[in-house]
């Protein structure tokens, strides 16, 4: 009889109590240290004497002539960017810019950029900058139509033996994913990759990289000029920041197309 | 009817706090990885988004802050000149200042320079932070540039939003 009372007794329960108070002040004192928006910086250094390298880089003419500079500039405009260097213009870089707008009442949508033509909400307003939540260039031909690239599941463009973007992918084929260094793969399964529009910034990634690879040697190997136009936006000249960097130009500097 | 009794004589309840707990270890996982010893060295600017960026660095000393918005650029938080002004400085000009923008970065700079005598700095580093909207125009950001270079704020540092990975 007295056996049965013990295995009716409840069981213990775990005294909480005193890890919930560790929880109360832990969780505020990680909640006023936690980071949400990570913020960095990208370097920029101007030259001690001017301010700006424009004139120097646009106007003047190259003093060093004889030296081993390259002097590699991208030329940015509103549907087009260009690498040049010393010795002349690569094949130009045409684009078709989209902005995706993502607004509070749960519109989302992607908009053919038209310059002095603001897109306009379902109700009828216009749609401000500061509902523009990303900016797409794809990379066209000269009939403005968008070429499209295979692309890994984690996003890197594909590219074959010679730099050049892969349209289409076999069993069997051997291609090149853009990191920095190129990251062979073998497709064993095509259904792996997928077709997307290529994206302007890695085409001009994969350029940048061809040309590191060419002139690794040279006395400015390590620098890039962005030259462009005034309408161009500050986002443009990050993303173009961010190619340059990842293609091992990690020396920017700034410059002006004059009309 | 002996055992209803005891109960309520005793009225002995406990609260069941394990979910309460679940959703706390989940909180506290999340704000761990969330967690930063460095805190913020930057302040926000109302109305400025800045853009999405790949680069990792993080601003390491608190420097002097120029932000520009749509419709204002302030220094260290304080509005100095209206973007606008900026923008209609004409774009063939060939050495293009904000002037008023220039006279407070001077003024920033002999402060600068009288620390160094006082032996408060070691030197002048000529470093700004520089936070931009990501919808700016470059002619704007080029006259930024190129006023803060000509005063001698040589070692710019564009502010960014780290991608998320």
């Amino acid at each position: 009889m007295s056996k049965l009372n013990i295995e009716m007794k409840p069981a213990p329960e775990l005294d909480l109590k005193c890890f919930m108070n560790l929880m109360v002040v832990l969780i505020p004192l990680l909640l006023v240290s936690a980071e949400f928006a990570k913020v960095a910086v990208i370097d920029i250094k101007l030259p001690e004497a001017r301010g700006s390298q424009t004139r120097s880089a646009v106007t003047e003419q190259p003093q060093e002539d004889k030296s081993a500079k390259i002097l590699l500039t991208a030329i940015i405009t509103d549907s087009v960017v260009t690498l040049g260097a010393k010795g002349g213009f690569m094949p130009s870089l045409f684009y078709r810019e989209f902005h995706r707008y993502v607004t509070k009442d749960g519109l989302d949508t992607l908009v053919e950029y038209e310059p002095g033509k603001q897109p306009r909400h379902p109700s009828g307003r216009e749609l401000t900058v500061y509902e523009r939540y990303d900016i797409f260039l794809y990379t066209s031909d000269d009939k403005r139509s968008i070429i499209n690239c295979m692309y890994t599941k984690f996003g890197e463009m594909l590219t074959n033996v010679d730099g050049n973007p892969v349209e289409k992918v076999v069993a069997g084929d051997t291609v090149f994913a853009l990191t920095n260094p190129r990251r062979r793969i073998i497709v064993s399964n095509p259904a792996e990759f997928e077709s997307k529009p290529l994206s302007a910034y890695d085409e001009l990634k994969n350029r940048l990289m061809k040309i590191k690879e060419r002139y690794r040697d040279a006395e400015d190997a390590d620098d890039l000029i962005i030259a462009a136009e005034n309408e161009v936006i500050f986002d443009k000249i990050v993303q173009i920041m961010d190619a340059a960097r990842s293609a091992e130009f990690p020396n920017i500097s700034i410059a002006k197309l004059r009309g | 009817m002996g055992r209803g009794r005891v109960k309520a004589r005793t009225g002995d309840t406990n609260l069941n706090i394990t979910s309460m707990m679940d959703m706390f270890t989940i909180i506290l996982v999340f704000l761990i990885k969330s967690f930063s010893a460095d805190g913020s060295i930057l302040t926000n600017a109302d109305n400025l988004v800045l853009p999405n960026s790949e680069s990792k660095k993080k601003p390491q000393e608190v420097n002097l802050q120029i932000a520009v918005t749509n419709d204002m650029i302030l220094l260290d938080n304080a509005a100095v000149v209206p973007t606008e002004d900026a923008r209609n400085i004409s774009a063939e000009e060939h050495d293009p200042v904000i002037t008023k923008l220039e006279e407070k970065l001077k003024v920033c700079l002999a402060m600068e320079e009288e620390m160094v005598r006082m032996g408060a700095l070691n030197a002048v580093h000529g470093r700004i932070i520089v936070q931009i909207d990501k919808n700016i125009d470059f002619d704007v950001m080029f006259k930024i540039m190129n006023t803060c270079g000509k005063v001698g704020y040589n070692n710019m540092n564009f502010a960014v939003m780290e991608r998320d990975d």
